[in-house]
């Protein structure tokens, strides 16, 4: 197999035209260039090619009848330098396997984006990005997160993976701050679902895959966005001493509001604001990381008085917050088996205006037309114990085990299994 | 949070960022002098290892390990007081410069940055990070997630300067063993 450099010099001298106005590096390689496995690939001067993926298995464990296996999602990035100071980069995602109108599978583009260097002390990125929230959204390669499937908090109350279309500005000031600020599109409650027959989802895969969460349904993924109202935020993260980091972010703009009909009042126009905490220490073979994340959105309650009994009203708030531990047990040039443990609450409805809340049937519903299919309708709020182990092949491939335990909807406790990797 | 969103522009203005991406930050002569002031002069070599040698060196580390290297030795009055070795490693997706010093006894000095060139990841040129890697030494693990401690958000540019520093401390130590770099 060829290198990735010597495969570079091979296409080069391939395609004389591919690369006719290389431009400069910044500086030349002082050693014979190496291939090292796992790492990304620059396959021209200026190309990289890079990607992950992640497959699960979940099998519930009072339900083991909705035991799925799903190639989650499998993700590859497209960069190109243009000049030293002029990077593009892109992801492209297929979720779940098959992406057609019949079936459940997306395919859909994550990252699309110019870093241009303005100056030594300030980068701009332009495009669409992922916002700076939390651990995961900047960093959710299977490698980066214990666990096979990504934590509730921050899928549900953060979302993952979150990005808008905008301008950002970001950097690093004085020793170990670094900083990120930006305007992006803002949230969407046009198409809200307040209600539905049948529950929105049955087990906790559903419940991530389902994207119930406030800002997971309404964030809009620069897809023909309303781009009427716009969201500012701000982050800012310290990481000046080995192994801690501690951080926060905080984003608020205006939202397009629920229609309702003309004769029905409808003042003000929804805010939503989102606010998170994180930390994290790491010294050796030690993980800890505590996360909070809270959220508020204004002016819901006439959308909510306008749909009475419903069994999604929006929410004036949801918070979420995590606490981890983690520890590598075993290390060695090739292997590393890392446990862990982590207890989560959720509350994608924290209080609720012109509404007091959910009204969801009590005791088992249909969950489609088959006769005996039947299961509750989900809370959506719980605490979840989560204990597992990451076991890493290398660096860049994991092999995960995991079992979750529910306090509320108790039907979603499972056994989870997963292979990730990235490169 | 109130008022317009890009109210919160001038904020990152006034802050005093440090971040560059495609940067030189230090040549290779400068890094020298910096890890080994001490030196009066350096002697550029090239050496090969021998390949029952080379393919230990990568069993042992999990690592890939080049043939042959290009060592700036640190002279002071005709004796070697150390070995300077400047290398590239990928960050997420672009190169990463670096240089590691090793001096006589093979305790390592604090690596040096010479070049980054993506927008994140940045934070392994805080003297904090490189400067963990002072007085390691072949023995020692060299790991992130071991006695190395990570950057969380700069994990991949952590852990691949880790492991070329290893693999520098370990090849300068296999050719000190070897008599050929003296």
């Amino acid at each position: 197999m060829l290198s990735r450099f010597s495969l570079a010099a091979a296409l080069v001298s391939a395609l004389p035209g591919a690369a006719a106005e290389p431009v400069p590096a910044s500086s030349p390689a002082e050693q014979t260039p190496i291939a090292e496995a796992g790492h990304a690939s620059p396959v021209f001067e200026n190309l990289n090619i890079w990607g992950y993926g992640e497959i699960y298995y979940a099998r519930p464990s009072k339900d083991e009848g909705r035991t799925v296996a799903d190639m989650r999602r499998a993700v590859f990035g497209l960069g190109y330098r243009f000049s030293p100071r002029v990077v593009f980069n892109s992801e492209w995602e297929v979720e779940h396997a098959i992406a057609s109108a019949s079936d459940a599978g997306e395919f859909e583009i994550e990252q699309f984006y110019v870093d241009f260097e303005a100056a030594d002390s300030l980068t701009v990125t332009a495009g669409l990005f992922l916002m700076p929230f939390g651990f995961i959204n900047e960093h959710h390669e299977p490698p980066q997160f214990y666990g096979v499937q990504r934590n509730f908090v921050e899928t549900l109350i953060i979302p993952s993976t979150w990005r808008e279309g905008g301008i950002n500005l970001h950097g690093n000031a004085g020793p170990g701050f670094g900083w990120s600020i930006g305007v992006v599109t803002g949230n969407n409650f046009k198409d809200w679902q307040f209600g539905s027959v049948t529950p929105p989802y049955v087990t906790a895969f559903d419940l991530e895959a389902a994207e119930p969460g406030p800002l997971q349904s309404t964030h809009q993924e620069l897809q023909i966005a309303d781009a009427s109202h716009l969201s500012g935020y701000v982050a800012l993260n310290y990481h000046g001493i080995p192994g801690l980091l501690i951080g926060g972010a905080v984003i608020s703009g205006n939202a397009t509001k629920v229609p309702l009909p003309a004769d029905v009042p409808n003042p003000g126009q929804p805010r939503v604001s989102l606010w998170e905490g994180h930390a994290r220490w790491t010294p050796g073979r030690l993980d800890l990381s505590v996360l909070y994340a809270g959220g508020h959105i204004s002016n819901t309650a006439a959308a909510n008085a306008a749909n009475p009994d419903a069994t999604n009203p929006i929410p004036a708030s949801f918070n979420g917050f995590y606490a981890q531990a983690a520890y590598s047990v075993y290390q060695d040039a090739t292997f590393r088996l890392t446990p862990f443990l982590r207890w989560e609450t959720y509350r994608m409805g924290s209080s609720y205006e012109g509404t007091s809340g959910p009204v969801v049937p009590a005791g088992p519903v249909a969950v489609s037309d088959t006769p005996g299919d039947v299961s509750f309708w989900p809370q959506n709020n719980d605490q979840v114990w989560t204990v597992g182990a990451n076991f890493y092949i290398t660096p860049q491939v994991v092999v995960k085990a995991d079992y979750q335990r529910f306090a509320n909807n108790t039907n979603f406790d499972r056994l989870d299994l997963g292979l990730g990797l990235a490169f | 949070m109130a008022g317009r969103p890009w109210s919160l522009l001038p904020v990152a203005v006034l802050a005093a960022p440090g971040v560059a991406f495609a940067v030189d930050y230090l040549t290779g002569d400068q890094a020298q002098a910096g890890l080994f002031p001490e030196a009066d002069h350096f002697e550029v070599r090239n050496f090969a290892l021998e390949e029952t040698e080379r393919m230990a060196i990568q069993k042992r580390l999990g690592l890939q390990v080049r043939p042959k290297w290009v060592v700036r030795v640190a002279m002071r009055g005709g004796t070697m007081v150390g070995a300077v070795v400047v290398d590239d490693v990928i960050g997420k997706f672009d190169r990463i410069t670096f240089a590691a010093g090793v001096g006589l006894e093979g305790a390592v000095r604090p690596v040096e940055i010479l070049s980054y060139r993506e927008s994140h990841g940045q934070e392994v040129r805080q003297d904090s990070w490189r400067n963990q890697f002072a007085g390691k030494t072949e023995t020692s693990p060299l790991r992130v997630g071991d006695d190395l401690a990570n950057i969380s958000g700069a994990t991949l540019s952590c852990t691949h300067v880790a492991d070329g520093v290893r693999r520098i401390v370990a090849v300068v130590a296999s050719l000190k063993r070897s008599g050929a770099l003296k």
